[in-house]
């Protein structure tokens, strides 16, 4: 059983290979920046996308702009918070490819947060400016009253979504340990997620925001919750006490995931069996 | 043509030329063919993404008739065309470990330039290869979009005419530009980052995440003098209608211009990149 002493000091450990893996991600200053500017200009490509969309098109689904700009903005939050907290687990595949899985199993460390701590995640810096500031022009122009209850629901969602979108990462991570190729599988959920996660799933037919929201649950991340403040009720097409739990689902999904991950590690044989 | 009328010899020497070019074209279509999961997610991804691509489009088009010029039928099919060429180099070349930046990584580029083959020459026939067997998942995607109606097929034979050779232009603009983006590693050898974001670039500014007549007229004028429109938003531009058959041929002499110019430099970059490789060591 680990003391407060011993979490106290596995805290520290964290905190100065993290402070570490900065300095070294420092070394190169124009890549520094370059990281910087990838995360801030692929959140600014969903900005331009929803931007076009939303002066183009009068609504999208019965939303109004600002309430769509509110799903957006809790999106990009959740996922700024993931790729910086927990988003080393999407490189999984690669790990395993370069033999780097074996040395983290005999180090006195879970593996899991070896692999968070296998650099810093540079583009989340850009990532979460562009959320922030997305965000603060979604607080403008929604006519919400912001009371103490919504504001601490916002904090619940954003970071309900960001255990979702690290569990969905974490399940395929699992599958990762077996079969590495599941490279494309990441890369089509975070295509998604990019393309479809910031919208009311409600443009969708039944089947597809159904898939969306009980296998792939997309909507659990920020349309869900957004809906729940902006006051959507049912009409997201699942009962609104299921909208509402969502930060507890995303905590749940994320613990599930975690299990999953330990039961594949422990069968875990390497590439080449 | 030498493998017919030259001496054994070098009819030999042609015939092993060829069958060595189809070996490496081939890497990339066997190395998929070997690993179903692969193809299968291939499969899935695809249709997924035009299944979702249709139903977002059409629900943006639920309240209106037109946009920036585009009807719903135009909108669509411009959608699901980009979705589908957008595949074409969408390959994980980086699974079987034999990207640019990967080989400068793990420094096993210097066996590049120690085969029998020059290293633009195998460059040129791996996304050759890599092209080609894109082109085969997007012509069964075309195909089967067409039965189903979501995208209408061109409104003459000369607008296919046009469309076919101004994607084929588009295509060898893509490779170019790729190139380009992979020889720049020869010089910033963590440029991870580079990468990403002309990838973006080239989604964005190509009309990828959404055609380019709805972006602002800034927008549009700055897409002009790069050459990312002139991969995809051109051809499907003139696929869909919105760029007629006699304006069509401007911007393929554009598309001309481009491949010229940035084929030009990649030919200059590869020769001074060759001299930066060293053998392990040094």
């Amino acid at each position: 059983m680990t003391t407060p002493q011993g979490t106290a000091h596995a805290w520290r450990v964290v905190w100065r290979i993290t402070k570490l893996n900065f300095k070294a991600r420092l070394e190169y200053r124009g890549e520094f920046l370059m990281g910087v500017a990838v995360g801030a200009i692929w959140q600014v490509s969903i900005v331009v996308f929803a931007s076009v969309l939303l002066t183009r098109f009068p609504g999208l689904g019965g939303w109004s702009s600002s309430d769509v700009l509110l799903i957006a903005s809790m999106r990009m939050l959740a996922h700024g918070l993931y790729v910086l907290f927990l988003g080393r687990v999407q490189y999984m595949n690669l790990l395993v490819q370069e033999g780097i899985v074996e040395p983290c199993l005999i180090r006195p460390m879970p593996v899991y947060r070896q692999v968070q701590l296998a650099f810093f995640p540079v583009n989340a810096i850009g990532d979460l400016v562009v959320a922030v500031g997305l965000f603060v022009a979604a607080l403008q122009r929604s006519s919400l009253d912001w009371t103490a209850g919504r504001i601490a629901y916002v904090v619940a969602g954003v970071l309900g979504g960001m255990l979702v979108e690290a569990a969905l990462f974490t399940a395929l991570a699992a599958a990762a340990l077996h079969f590495p190729a599941t490279s494309y599988w990441s890369q089509w959920l975070e295509e998604l997620m990019g393309t479809f996660g910031s919208y009311p799933l409600s443009i969708l037919p039944k089947a597809a925001s159904a898939a969306f929201t009980f296998v792939v649950p997309l909507a659990f991340i920020a349309y869900f919750p957004a809906g729940v403040l902006t006051g959507h009720g049912d009409a997201m097409g699942v009962p609104e006490a299921l909208a509402v739990a969502s930060p507890f689902i995303g905590l749940t999904a994320f613990v599930l995931s975690r299990l999953l991950w330990n039961w594949s590690l422990g069968r875990y044989t390497g590439v080449n069996g | 043509m030498a493998a017919t009328t030259g001496t054994p010899a070098e009819t030999t020497t042609t015939a092993t030329a060829v069958a060595r070019a189809r070996r490496v074209a081939w890497i990339t279509p066997r190395g998929e063919l070997l690993t179903p999961p692969r193809m299968t997610a291939t499969a899935v991804r695809l249709l997924v993404q035009v299944c979702l691509v249709v139903y977002l489009w059409r629900g943006l088009y639920a309240n209106t008739d037109s946009s920036a010029g585009l009807n719903e039928t135009q909108a669509v099919g411009y959608a699901v065309l980009a979705v589908l060429a957008n595949r074409i180099r969408g390959l994980d070349r980086r699974a079987g470990r034999d990207t640019v930046i990967q080989h400068l990584h793990f420094g096993t580029i210097v066996y590049w330039y120690l085969r029998p083959m020059k290293p633009q020459r195998y460059y040129a026939l791996r996304a050759l290869g890599d092209q080609l067997y894109g082109f085969g998942w997007v012509l069964a995607g075309y195909v089967l979009c067409l039965a189903v109606g979501v995208v209408a097929p061109p409104a003459s034979l000369a607008v296919a005419g046009v469309f076919a050779v101004s994607m084929l232009l588009g295509q060898l603009v893509l490779y170019y530009v790729m190139m380009l983006v992979d020889l720049l590693c020869f010089w910033t050898l963590r440029n991870e980052a580079a990468l990403m974001i002309l990838v973006f670039a080239q989604n964005l500014l190509s009309g990828v995440y959404a055609p380019l007549w709805y972006f602002p007229d800034w927008f549009i004028t700055l897409s002009t003098f790069l050459p990312f429109q002139a991969t995809l938003g051109v051809p499907l531009s003139i696929y869909v209608g919105r760029i007629g058959v006699d304006d069509a041929f401007g911007q393929m002499a554009i598309q001309a211009v481009w491949i010229v110019l940035l084929a030009l430099l990649t030919r200059r970059l590869w020769d001074r990149a060759g001299r930066r490789v060293v053998a392990q060591g040094g």
